[in-house]
């Protein structure tokens, strides 16, 4: 079973509408929350006046968040940052009234343009300079490095910011029994969304319950409670009722997270016959007001001779919030486009290129086994260099890149199992599930350690009261409750095993649980049927836990992506043809739901190299595009074929999948455009005016 | 919201009754494919609405050898009407490309042609610009990828109808009814530049309800429509244009060149027109009447990709006009 193609256990539910995001959660007598937000870039707040708001229809509670008289905190440092709330019977009388609210700014200047910061030419508006040096990273010996090269380049390759666009925006609904808070949050981690109302809210952790049974989309801006969460819960607590805030999509674009941009000047060497024998990197980004943005450079290829420094870049945007696979999307992509610039300049073919500079073979590190795997696949001899020169105005090509990720397993990831005398069996654990397919897992590693099917198992999830597991990110989920889940599988199953093996007349260390059956190992006619095995149970069901142990899980994987698209010189349009991706694992326990990370993965990526684009208007710094339709994302007739190659390493343990597949897709498109006009587009997004701009 | 009264009138007469003298202060609705996302953005906040949907003909029916399509008509249907696709191909080609299925089985043919512009300026409250009454066209110096190349100034907008650019093609004629009676507008005569009046997009009066789009009989034509959108599902387009020919045996006795995204009305080209005036069909016939169509653009900082989209749109239209396809 594991590996296998289980349908996902909660297909249904979604797809009919009983499944209950937070969006859907309704309390008898609750109210709307809305959150009044700066429309500065950056402003102090010199006073705010709740009264007329208090005054308007249907309003129960209402707040003051940025408080004019604390001197320490009273400025307002991005567009959409959080002011004031009020909360009221229906979201429209809330939304009216949040614009009654009465606010003084005393405006002041802004930085908004990266370039201007980085010239000394913007106002200083951060305490300590809107730009902070790291620190340099060097290895070998650079100048023997350049001396050595045959060929160098020297150019500036950049990725953009783009908001995390969760189809299911931020937010929470907060009910207050006395001292006691039950939030339902749309959240990455119930179990940190937890510790973080408790301490924001000085009540003790066992006074919170979290949960969260659905939630539509997080890609790393929900792993930590946003404002709005205790916004809402202190709405609640003075309004004496229970209160939903949903977010809008325009609060979403401004003031929940972003992937920070990245650019690099790149001054690079490479010998005759292909090896980088040097590579000088200046690097900077922006994560907005204050948030660092930095991400790996060099990306993956071993080069001896190296040395990177990179400034952070402080503007008054929403800062940056860890985005699926942060920091690596840009690092291929710089890396990769300068790959190819660097196969030309010595007429090597980009793959053979590529494999001349890799770091040795591994299990995890399988590029090169990947990118001659899609060589073949995806048919890429007849790839032609770079520039295609058949007549016409569509432009057919390739492109390849490759990337990696982390992952893994670690405690503590509490699970709890029972198994009743009617046969049913509870997998508990306080782990949540955000569209990654965790409920069908739980099931698909239950099920497979006591021999049954995963229908038959009864994952439980998303709440606090389940017990403490980590929040799902980093691609930890699954190496994380994997071995807990198995352990708890395990120790119920021994429980079961000591209960028939006297009816049995054998050995409880001889029973094996498998084909729905408890049976004598090597001689299945020894045995009965799992319903009749659970009713020696007996009035109370086996309870058996289980905790997260080293020897399940690892760390690191490894991805090769391959692009082919049409480039219509005409208009500058392009079009996604194909995508092949090859990408490991580790143990893959759920296929189907792996694949389906694949397809969302890639998807996500040839969003940020094609479509997505979060755009400041250069004078006011106000963002001219928080909405979904200027902020541009895949329709199902801009998406292409997507084929997905999972490369099973049992031996591996699980590791984790939601975030490798994300990495190399933006490069490999941005490659194959490349391939396709012949010249390179060095920033992304690759809109129609950026390549008719180059050609 | 602004709190506003809904009225519900059955005929043309109490419609138009409903409305009011006043800029915005009473706003007919079908579809609200617009207004209502203007209302929710606080960019038009009317006190009254008027609901046109049974007080305005939803049917085509034949005119004098052309057509007669009522407002209310859904673009779904006029997309799927066999006799606008024979007549009239590019309005159906037109019809056909607008938003999504679900935005095209309520929007109406009246909403298309009224609707307002997608400025990012005009439809984010925070900025108080020309169109809204205020000083400064904030394009101007700044994002202006998605702005006017032809026609601008002192706003430059583009004119976001899909429908308007054939219908000026075809010599469409617009129906205003108004308390005083009705009048009948040239489509090449509704749409105005900004330089005539910042505040509107056409001649429409406040207390005027567009009721009907005339279509003249077609005659001998040919029909090219081209449009060059960057996302295929749902998107605005960069740039189209319909072309239509009336042909003397192999060469072109006269031309329609008529460009739509790149100005802030139907953008007719003459210069075009002329060049292909007199000549065969061919690619290169067809790439310099697209370049004197776009000779006297005038981009901005950011959008002068769209002169070369704009030439590629006029001249897959003209070859689709002939036949030719090559794309």
């Amino acid at each position: 079973m594991l590996g296998t193609s289980v349908k996902r256990l909660d297909g249904p539910d979604k797809v009919t509408g009983r499944a209950k995001y937070t969006f859907d959660i309704n309390r008898p007598g609750m109210l709307y929350g809305r959150i009044l937000r700066s429309p500065h870039p950056h402003a102090r707040v010199v006073s705010i006046d709740l009264s007329a708001a208090r005054r308007a229809p249907g309003v129960k509670a209402a707040l003051v968040w940025k408080d004019p008289a604390d001197t320490k905190n009273n400025q307002v440092m991005f567009q959409g940052e959080e002011v004031a709330a009020v909360a009221a019977v229906t979201e429209e009388r809330a939304m009216d009234a949040a614009r009654l609210i009465k606010v003084e700014y005393e405006v002041l200047p802004h930085v908004s343009v990266v370039q201007q910061a980085l010239a000394g030419k913007a106002p200083e508006v951060f305490t300590g300079g809107n730009v902070k040096q790291g620190q340099t990273q060097e290895a070998g010996d650079l100048a023997a490095g350049f001396a050595a090269a045959a060929h160098t380049i020297d150019e500036t390759y950049s990725t953009h910011v783009i908001t995390h666009a969760c189809m299911e925006s931020h937010g929470t609904v907060c009910e207050w029994d006395g001292d006691k808070l039950t939030a339902w949050v749309s959240t990455q981690g119930i179990n940190s969304a937890r510790e973080n109302f408790a301490t924001a809210l000085a009540i003790p952790q066992s006074s919170v319950r979290v949960i969260c049974q659905y939630m539509g989309g997080g890609f790393g801006s929900k792993l930590a409670l946003g404002a709005e969460g205790l916004i809402c819960a202190k709405l609640a607590k003075e309004a004496n009722a229970p209160v939903k805030l949903m977010l809008d999509r325009k609060e979403e674009h401004l003031a929940t997270g972003n992937r920070p941009s990245a650019a690099a000047r790149i001054k690079a060497g490479v010998t005759a016959d292909g090896i980088i024998t040097a590579f000088d990197a200046e690097s900077w980004g922006t994560g907005g007001a204050g948030a660092a943005a930095g991400f790996p450079l060099p990306y993956i290829y071993r080069i001896a001779n190296r040395r990177r420094t990179h400034k952070d870049v402080f503007i008054n945007t929403g800062q940056q919030r860890p985005m699926r696979a942060p920091g690596h999307p840009q690092g291929s992509f710089i890396t990769e486009i300068m790959m190819d610039e660097l196969a030309d300049a010595v007429k090597m073919d980009p793959i053979d290129f590529r494999l001349k500079n890799l770091p040795p073979e591994g299990p995890n590190a399988m590029w090169g086994s990947y990118l001659r795997e899609g060589q073949t696949a995806f048919g890429w001899d007849k790839r032609h260099p770079t520039g295609d020169r058949t007549p016409g105005p569509i432009k057919t090509v390739m492109g390849a890149a490759i990337g990696t990720w982390g992952g893994g397993g670690r405690g503590p990831s509490q699970a709890h199992c029972e198994i009743a005398s009617d046969g049913g069996v509870t997998m508990r654990i306080g782990t949540q599930d955000l569209g990654t397919g965790t409920r069908t897992l739980v099931a698909i590693v239950t099920g497979e350690s006591l021999g049954l099917k995963p229908s038959q198992i009864k994952p439980e999830i998303g709440d606090t009261l389940y017990g403490v597991a980590g929040g799902s990110g980093g691609s930890t989920t699954a190496g994380s409750i994997s071995p807990a889940i198995r352990i708890a599988a395990i120790n119920a199953l021994d429980a079961l095993r000591a209960k028939v093996a006297p009816v049995l007349h054998a050995e409880p260390a001889s029973l094996v649980a498998a084909g729905g059956r408890i049976h004598v190992k090597g001689d299945p006619s020894k045995g009965m049927s799992w319903a009749d095995a659970c009713k020696q149970i007996g009035p109370q069901p086996i309870t058996a836990d289980g905790d997260w142990q080293p020897g399940l899980s690892s760390v690191t994987t490894s991805g090769a992506q391959f692009a082919e698209v049409t480039v219509d010189i005409g208009t500058g349009i392009v079009k996604l043809k194909r995508i092949l991706a090859i990408q490991d694992c580790g143990l893959v326990v759920s296929k189907l739901t792996a694949e389906s990370q694949c397809y969302g993965g890639v998807i996500g990526s040839l969003n940020f190299a094609m479509f997505e684009d979060r755009i400041l208007d250069r004078n006011t710094g106000l963002m001219v595009n928080p909405n979904l339709e200027w902020y541009l994302l895949a329709g199902m007739s801009d998406i292409p074929q997507i084929d997905v190659r999972l490369k099973d390493q049992a031996e591996r343990g699980v590791i984790g999948i939601g975030e490798p597949p994300t990495v190399p897709t933006a490069a490999a498109i941005g490659l194959a455009v490349r391939n396709a006009i012949g010249v390179t587009l060095r920033s992304l997004p690759l809109t129609p005016a950026r390549i008719l701009q180059a050609l | 919201m602004k709190p506003f009264a809904y009225v519900n009138p059955t005929t043309e007469k109490d419609a138009v009754a409903a409305l009011s003298p006043e800029f915005e202060k009473s706003l007919p609705i079908a579809g609200g494919q617009d207004l209502l996302a203007r209302m929710k953005d606080y960019i038009t906040q009317p006190d009254r609405i008027v609901n046109v949907k049974r007080a305005l003909e939803s049917t085509v029916t034949p005119l004098d050898g052309g057509l007669r399509i009522g407002a209310a008509v859904k673009l779904v249907d006029l997309a799927e009407h066999a006799e606008v696709a024979r007549m009239y191909p590019a309005i159906a080609a037109a019809a056909i490309e607008v938003g999504t299925p679900q935005i095209r089985n309520q929007a109406t043919v009246g909403g298309n042609l009224n609707q307002r512009p997608r400025c990012w300026y005009f439809r984010n409250e925070e900025f108080f610009c020309l169109k809204k009454g205020g000083n400064t066209c904030f394009s101007i110096s700044g994002e202006n990828q998605f702005h006017a190349i032809l026609g601008g100034g002192p706003s430059f907008i583009v004119h976001p109808s899909s429908l308007a650019v054939p219908m000026v093609a075809y010599g469409a004629t617009f129906r205003l009814a108004s308390p005083g009676g009705e009048r009948l507008v040239p489509a090449a005569e509704y749409f105005t530049l900004p330089a005539k009046n910042v505040l509107t997009e056409n001649v429409l009066a406040p207390n005027e309800l567009l009721t009907h789009v005339i279509l003249p009989a077609p005659g001998n034509l040919k029909s090219g429509h081209y449009e060059v959108r960057y996302k295929a599902s749902h998107d605005w387009p960069i740039a189209f244009a319909t072309v239509l020919l009336v042909m003397d045996g192999t060469t072109v006795r006269s031309a329609r060149v008529v460009m739509g995204a790149v100005a802030p009305v139907p953008w007719r080209s003459q210069p075009a027109e002329q060049a292909l005036t007199g000549k065969t069909i061919t690619e290169e016939t067809a790439a310099a009447a697209a370049d004197a169509a776009l000779r006297d653009a005038q981009p901005l900082g950011q959008n002068a990709y769209k002169v070369q989209v704009a030439k590629t749109a006029v001249t897959r239209a003209i070859l689709r006009a002939a036949g030719i396809q090559t794309v």
